[in-house]
């Protein structure tokens, strides 16, 4: 009883922080329709940023607290808004996610650049009024933080639905998400409104993060931190992002049953408790989606979004799928072993963001955790898809089939409860897959024995994979599994560039534009949206394998969700509706940031002097992803539409292509007989793509122009100047005045003007 | 002499004194309450009004005319403040009010009911007629006023507004203008998607308040139904204001309009 007792009040105590922190989430999307994705690390950044004023530096409580939840995180909330989220209007579901997760990933990697992850004395972040201060209710000791914590929970759920209900500023609020331009109608001012409501959201993150990190007595760390207030999520979904009181009923349900598992399912018999309480809020999200009613379906209207992708034919997917393979083959030549290792990894990346073009470049579906389905795939090819052992063993190509296979299987139990729900659903169940098969299954490294058989899921914590052997190919050397990489990347990309031209792919945007409208032509969108989610999950999964059998060997770290987050960002950041977003996800991933970083680290020990500013950079670089992220609101089709834009002109023009791909010839043709080396092949290629266009442009252009007859043309503004000016100008320039149809009498035009003023009409 | 008629394009002077104009009395006293002059107006690329000219005097109804995508609700847009013209002046009372947003318009006394229904569907009834009192009445005065002349609305204040039916939405919107006694009513397409009935009862509400002295400026596909309360009423086509007019001067026009052009 004892025990029952003191968990339930523990329990309510962190249900309690659970709902601050879910309610502010509620707050924010019912104002702004943005889930805020970044809330956990709203809230880690607070936590530390409490700890650096109160410890670090020594101020007194009430003023520490004053500054984070008074000042800094209500002007941090406002400052998003305001410089980032507003921009999302009329933006897809997809960017509405992205954004908000560039945001959480700029903010952690924000955290450990200023607060050292390792620090040489532990932080030690205390409870209000030490840890001592306790009081004893019902036999049960509890500390005053404690029951503040709780107090304040239930004083935040009064209060905000007092205002939500009965102040004119909160039912404004909810207003603002109907139809903010009918508030403005009525005089309401719906960006500040949203501005108000992202002040209060944030308020709510630094508050749930200072009250939960002495609770949790975990050490600080900012992705154990961000995580933690990502567990409210499933208290926020129990209310469907909409009811306070049932956010709070969910809350207080998460936070016993973590508790409950504590008291009654010892970890010294079971060593997957630990694991299981952890992936509690997760498993908790997922039944929570599972019992949610159907959403309505929804048509045109509320879907007309700013992207805009333009669909190669499968002509130039072939084209560009071979251009690659032989300028991948071309670079292979000239690089050192480590730097074909990057590429084979950035790749490999490539094909796992591949199954992100597909699943929601093509059909607006989301999936956060493309990484988790590489580990499912990874693990299968461990156990069933090895032949040989020691240095003669090799991945089989039925092992990579059936790692396919499985991930499709389980991509479909993923997907199958959100599929009836909107993209945020589904965007979360695999989160929480994500979180979950890294709580719990990639922690499972010891043997366990369950109907007399015995087997470890991830032996060992590590898995050794061995590149495969396809019939008589065998791709153990770096430069053939390089080659082998990009080959599947090539043929995958054209095959989704086929399988969009399909019958099938023009179903996948119709249900991407409209499911309503998909619904009523007959379509089963239910259906649709299952099987592009397998396929999805099934490229994901072999992008997996090859990425851990380029690595060698794979740790949990490598299937993290963050960095899933990451390649997801990067792709909508290159442009999801292409395979070439895909290919600039993976490569600036796997291969330019670390190359960017290790050349700022490599100058900063060369130059000693400098050392402070190349490892300042380096910190910046790495910042670099997120922030790019945040950026989409302005331009969400992506960096590839640019690029694709800009070589139009290049595509036109025969003579000018020609001269750049035989200068690119004879750049690499240089390099590769060791007469430049790889700093100046990167610099005449640099060269080569960004100043030969617009030069060589202008001087075909005039040659072209010269030989058929025709002198270039003059710029209006220098004709009389440069040459005389001619009937035919005059003629020209009336004619895109639209005056041509107007006779003028020339003798007397200013005589005419004042006629016609007064003329009847 | 041969003078070739303005061809629309728009860069033409607007004509101030021209037959179908309205009469002088109220335009040479004082400023009509709006006034829009050489009004353009894009959405993106796509320009849509080509330098729209139009006066809707004090104390009047003026009916916007025109079949669809015509550019009648882009005109309110950009009366209520909703769309910033790319060219052209906005006159309200006389005072050019270019650039100001649609709550500071709606907070000068322009009361907008947009397409659709001008409603919140996920607020209570009352809630809805809270959100009215932004533009600075007092909610019991509102309330008063909306329940009076809807005693449905009374019955149903607890009621969720999306769940009511068309006839029960517009009615509430309806009480908004009403009840925020405005200078200016904006009202687009009423009529859209309401049984003949309900609209016939909606327009003599807006009889109603025109008789209070509120100038009102109203769009519609369906002409009869609107000129008969009408006191002028201007043609849009493809962006153009092509006539304007009292109703029964433009009685021969109408047709073409619609079915011409």
């Amino acid at each position: 009883m004892q025990t029952f007792l003191q968990y339930t009040i523990l329990g309510l105590v962190v249900g309690g922080v659970y709902f601050i922190a879910a309610s502010g989430l509620v707050v924010t999307y019912t104002t702004s329709g943005i889930f805020n994705f970044a809330q956990g690390a709203i809230a880690m950044l607070a936590a530390f940023t409490y700890w650096q004023v109160r410890w670090g530096w020594g101020w007194p409580a009430p003023l520490a607290l004053l500054l984070v939840l008074g000042v800094l995180a209500p002007l941090l909330g406002a400052v998003l808004y305001q410089v980032i989220m507003k921009n999302l209007r009329g933006t897809s579901e997809v960017t509405k996610i992205i954004v908000p997760v560039g945001v959480m990933l700029g903010f952690l990697s924000l955290a450990t650049w200023i607060w050292n992850p390792t620090p040489r004395t532990p932080r030690l972040f205390y409870k209000f009024f030490g840890a001592n201060a306790t009081v004893k209710i019902f036999d049960v000791r509890l500390t005053w933080h404690e029951i503040i914590a709780f107090f304040l929970a239930i004083v935040i759920a009064g209060g905000i639905a007092f205002l939500f209900r009965r102040t004119r500023s909160g039912v404004a609020m909810r207003a603002v998400v109907d139809d903010p331009d009918l508030l403005q109608l009525n005089g309401g001012r719906p960006e500040r409104l949203a501005t108000l409501s992202w002040a209060g959201g944030a308020f709510l993150a630094a508050l749930a993060g200072i009250l939960i990190t002495p609770i949790q007595g975990t050490a600080m760390s900012a992705n154990a931190l961000t995580l933690l207030v990502i567990d409210a999520f499933a208290a926020a979904m129990f209310g469907r992002l909409k009811s306070l009181p049932r956010t709070f009923v969910g809350a207080i349900v998460l936070g016993l049953a973590t508790n409950y598992v504590i008291a009654y399912f010892p970890a010294n018999k079971w060593t997957w408790t630990g694991a299981f309480r952890s992936s509690i809020p997760m498993i908790l999200l997922f039944v929570v989606l599972l019992v949610l009613p159907q959403d309505r379906l929804r048509g045109a209207t509320v879907l007309r979004t700013r992207e805009r992708f333009r669909m190669p034919s499968l002509r130039t997917a072939w084209i560009a799928g071979l251009v690659l393979v032989v300028v991948v083959w071309a670079l292979r030549t000239i690089m050192a072993t480590t730097a074909i290792n990057t590429l084979a990894y950035g790749i490999t990346l490539s094909i796992i963001a591949l199954s992100l073009v597909l699943l929601t470049g093509y059909a607006g579906e989301i999936n956060l955790a493309a990484l988790s389905f590489g580990a499912i795939g990874t693990i299968i090819v461990f156990h069933y898809g090895i032949s040989g052992t020691g240095n003669d063993a090799r991945m089989t190509l039925w092992g990579i089939l059936l790692a396919a296979v499985v991930c499709a299987v389980v991509g479909a139990l993923v997907a199958l409860p959100a599929l009836r729900l909107r993209g945020l659903y589904l965007a979360l169940a695999t989160m929480a897959f994500g979180v979950f098969v890294s709580r719990m299954v990639l922690t499972e490294i010891g043997e366990r024995e369950l109907f007399g058989i015995k087997f470890s899921i991830f032996q060992g914590g590590s898995l050794t994979i061995p590149r495969p052997e396809i019939g008589p190919f065998d791709f153990k050397s770096n430069d053939s599994f390089l080659m082998l990489a990009t080959v599947v990347f090539a043929l995958m990309a054209v095959g989704l560039v086929s399988l969009r031209h399909s019958n099938y792919g023009r179903r996948l945007a119709a249900m991407k534009d409209s499911p309503a409208a998909c619904a009523t032509l007959g379509m089963s969108v239910v259906r649709l949206k299952l099987s592009v989610f397998m396929m999805s999950a099934a490229i994901a999964g072999v992008g997996g394998v090859l990425m851990s059998a380029q690595l060698g060997s794979v740790n949990l770290d490598r299937f993290d969700i963050f960095l899933s987050l990451v390649i997801l960002l990067l792709t909508v950041v290159g442009g999801i509706g292409y395979a070439s977003g895909a290919l600039f996800s993976g490569v600036l991933f796997g291969c330019s940031i670390l190359a960017i970083q290790n050349t700022l680290t490599k100058l900063g020990s060369d130059y000693k002097s400098l050392e402070a500013v190349f490892g300042f950079l380096v910190s910046a670089v790495s910042v670099m992803p997120a922030t790019i992220g945040v950026t989409m609101g302005k331009n969400p089709s992506g960096a590839i539409t640019d690029i694709v834009e800009s070589l139009e002109g290049i595509k036109k023009s025969k003579p000018l292509m020609l001269t750049m791909i035989g200068l690119q010839v004879l750049i690499w043709a240089l390099a590769w007989q060791g007469v430049i080396n790889n700093w100046h092949f990167v610099i005449f290629t640099a060269a080569n793509l960004l100043i030969v266009p617009p030069l060589g442009g202008a001087v075909l252009k005039n040659m072209a122009l010269k030989k058929a007859g025709v002198e270039p043309p003059v710029p209006p503004e220098l004709i009389g100047i440069d040459r005389p000016f001619t009937d035919d100008d005059r003629l020209a320039i009336e004619h895109a005045l639209g005056l041509d149809a107007v006779p003028l009498p020339v003798s007397a035009p200013v005589h005419h003007q004042e006629e016609a003023a007064h003329a009847p009409a | 002499m041969t003078i070739i008629e303005p061809s629309g394009n728009g860069h033409e002077a607007p004509r101030p004194d021209g037959p179908h104009a309205p009469p002088p009395e109220h335009t040479l006293d004082e400023p009509p309450l709006l006034q829009l002059k050489g009004i353009r107006a894009a959405y993106g690329p796509i320009e849509v009004l080509h330098g729209v000219d139009l006066v809707v005097p004090e104390g009047s109804v003026v009916a916007l005319l025109g079949p669809n995508g015509a550019g009648k609700s882009t005109i309110l847009k950009v009366c209520s403040g909703l769309l910033q013209p790319s060219a052209g002046e906005v006159h309200l009372a006389g005072r050019i009010v270019n650039g100001a947003s649609a709550d500071q318009l709606a907070r000068l006394g322009v009361c907008t009911i947009p397409e659709g229904r001008g409603i919140f569907p996920n607020l209570t009834v009352r809630e809805n007629l809270w959100m009215a009192t932004m533009a600075g009445v007092p909610l019991d005065h509102v309330e008063e006023v909306a329940y009076a002349r809807f005693p449905r609305l009374g019955e149903r204040r607890k009621q969720l507004a999306g769940t009511m039916s068309g006839g029960e939405q517009q009615m509430l919107a309806m009480s908004r203008a009403l009840a925020v006694n405005p200078a200016l009513l904006l009202l687009d397409e009423l009529s859209m998607g309401l049984a003949p009935l309900v609209v016939a009862n909606l327009y003599e509400i807006v009889a109603q308040v025109s008789e209070e002295g509120v100038s009102i400026l109203v769009s519609e596909q369906f002409a009869r139904t609107v000129l008969g309360i009408a006191q002028y009423a201007a043609i849009v086509l493809h962006g153009n204001v092509t006539r304007e007019g009292t109703p029964e001067e433009l009685e021969d026009e109408l047709s073409a309009a619609y079915l011409g052009s």
